[in-house]
């Protein structure tokens, strides 16, 4: 199975940039997701990531993938923000009268519910690519290295690629599991309602958590094996450099974010 | 004539895991000697895999638990020195290939020991490319290891090991997971790495027929305890013993004894294909 964040070789000069610019760039933009509160910026930016997704060369696939992994998510922010957002603009009248205590007025659908559940959707959309557009475009020792040389302690630098690089690992997993379910006709996954796939959740998390402890235990050995942690002098084969390229796109990553940012506040 | 000298002596060693009031090794007394190549067998739960991990301490010191006797090997006492002196005398290869992989090229995989231990970059690409050399990975190193087969992963994961300079490899059921070419490409670069460079080979293992084959010495594990060592002759020619720890041998020792019950009687016992076949023509020429 195709994973969602693992490393696919390139030569885009997204491929090329230096780590350091990538995780910038990453942390700008993860900033400016959090405090956009106007629908057009959150769309730009949305957009600008998938431009960015295209000129990197990565697979449409993928992208079908995260969308399909959030769809459910953002359907139930939309149905919840759409009741629950108070707005004006009544589109729909309450089912329940508003004279009634406590639960009156419920059912009612309001414009700017909608269009808060809209802005979140892209919002939560922009973050899902924003990770994988990094990670897919930059080796895992690499991103590693660039997070040391931001600063980061490199056991926690680790501690964080080793989180990136066990989510194929468990998708794997997880997978084996729900076919080695399959071939004993528990189908509930694909044919069952939703209260029956919610009940048949411990039965594919158990054997998945148990697998991941146990893995855990044998990586730590593994690793234990191979002096990890040994020294604070530890040593790079590889070293990265910033180029004039890194800089101009930090430059412009700035500039983007800024202006995102004042639009925001201008337009409110 | 010189005396062999002791790379791993085991005294009088017990252990047990933290929360567990059973015993998973039991007084274990032994000596392996340099440039031996040791097979350890035993049924499931007999205590391979424990006592491969005392023998780069991660047992008890990362593990936890209670050890009692002493483990020195390469003259370290493994509840005295760090792990990191330890990872520079015994190399270790794990049963799951995906377990042991940590990086996204195969250069960089076996980069990983020498870099953590601070070693200058260049002598770190020496060492790599030699390990992967003597592995017969060399060409590999931009290839992502998740890609390579099982026994090309088992044989990074033993390149690893020996850019961190190893006196001794231990491999815990490390052709376990492979198929029958993977697991013969593991124990020939192993059996490799012994004769070329005396490397010390501790091999938990259940392939008989390659242990025949490859190894001098078997040790033979049941319920924690050290129940018999021998030559793989010595050890696969005890049908009792084999019983006993329900450990199959190699099928052609099997059919000596299968002969050796109806009164047929090789001159030797053999243990490899080409001692039963020569035992064979030898007992039917005898015979005319």
């Amino acid at each position: 199975m195709s994973t969602l964040v693992q490393y696919i070789p390139g030569e885009s000069a997204f491929h090329r940039l230096d780590p350091r610019s990538k995780i910038i760039f990453m942390l700008l933009v993860t900033g400016v997701i959090f405090i956009v509160q106007n629908l057009w910026v959150a769309g730009a930016i949305l957009f600008t990531l998938i431009l960015l997704w295209f000129l990197a060369g990565l697979p449409l696939s993928i992208l079908k993938g995260l969308g399909q992994a959030t769809a459910g998510i953002m359907a139930f922010l939309v149905v919840v923000q759409a009741l629950l957002y108070p707005g004006e603009t009544v589109l729909v009248r309450p089912i329940i009268p508003s004279l009634v205590p406590l639960i009156g007025g419920a059912g009612r659908i309001t414009l700017e519910g909608i269009l808060f559940a809209l802005l979140l959707s892209l919002r939560l959309m922009a973050m899902v690519i924003l990770l994988p557009l990094v990670t897919i475009t930059t080796p895992m020792h690499l991103f590693l290295l660039g997070l040391v040389r931001m600063g980061l302690p490199y056991r926690l630098a680790y501690t964080t690629t080793t989180a990136l690089n066990l989510i194929p690992i468990l998708q794997a997993e997880a997978n084996t599991i729900a076919d080695a379910q399959r071939l004993r006709a528990f189908r509930v996954f694909e044919k069952g309602n939703f209260l029956e796939k919610l009940k048949a959740y411990p039965a594919l998390v158990t054997p998945l958590v148990i697998g991941a402890m146990r893995r855990a235990q044998l990586i730590a050995v593994a690793m234990d094996s191979r002096a990890f942690g040994a020294t604070k002098d530890r040593t790079y084969i590889q070293d990265i450099q910033m180029r004039p390229m890194d800089w101009a796109f930090i430059t412009c990553s700035v500039i983007y974010v800024a202006l995102a940012g004042a639009l925001n506040y201008l337009v409110l | 004539m010189n005396q062999p000298e002791p790379t791993i002596i085991l005294d009088d060693v017990s252990y047990r895991y933290p929360r567990s009031r059973h015993y998973t090794l039991r007084h274990i007394d032994l000596t392996i000697y340099r440039g031996e190549f040791v097979a350890v067998l035993g049924e499931n739960g007999a205590g391979k895999s424990t006592f491969c991990q005392t023998l780069n301490g991660v047992i008890p010191q990362s593990r936890g638990g209670r050890m009692r006797g002493r483990v020195i090997v390469g003259g370290l006492d493994t509840q005295q020195a760090t792990v990191a002196e330890l990872a520079q005398r015994v190399g270790i290869v794990l049963e799951d290939p995906e377990t042991q992989i940590f990086t996204t090229s195969v250069l960089s995989e076996v980069a990983f020991g020498p870099e953590n231990l601070g070693v200058p970059p260049p002598e770190i690409v020496r060492r790599a490319h030699w390990a992967l050399r003597a592995v017969g990975l060399a060409g590999y190193e931009d290839r992502v290891p998740t890609a390579l087969s099982g026994g090309q992963k088992q044989r990074l994961a033993i390149a690893a090991a020996l850019t961190m300079h190893p006196a001794v490899l231990v491999l815990d059921e490390a052709t376990s997971q492979l198929d029958p070419m993977g697991t013969v490409e593991v124990f020939s670069v192993v059996r490799e790495l012994n004769r070329q460079y005396g490397l010390t080979i501790v091999m938990a293992t259940n392939k008989g027929e390659q242990v025949a084959q490859f190894c001098d010495r078997v040790l033979v594990l049941h319920g924690g305890e050290l129940i018999a060592q021998g030559t793989p002759r010595e050890i696969f020619a005890d049908t009792e013993l084999l019983e006993q720890v329900m450990i199959r041998a190699p099928q052609v020792s099997q059919l000596a004894t299968y002969l050796e019950e109806r009164g047929v009687r090789l001159p030797d016992f053999p243990i490899t294909p080409d001692e039963a076949r020569q035992g064979i023509i030898h007992s039917i020429r005898g015979s005319k």
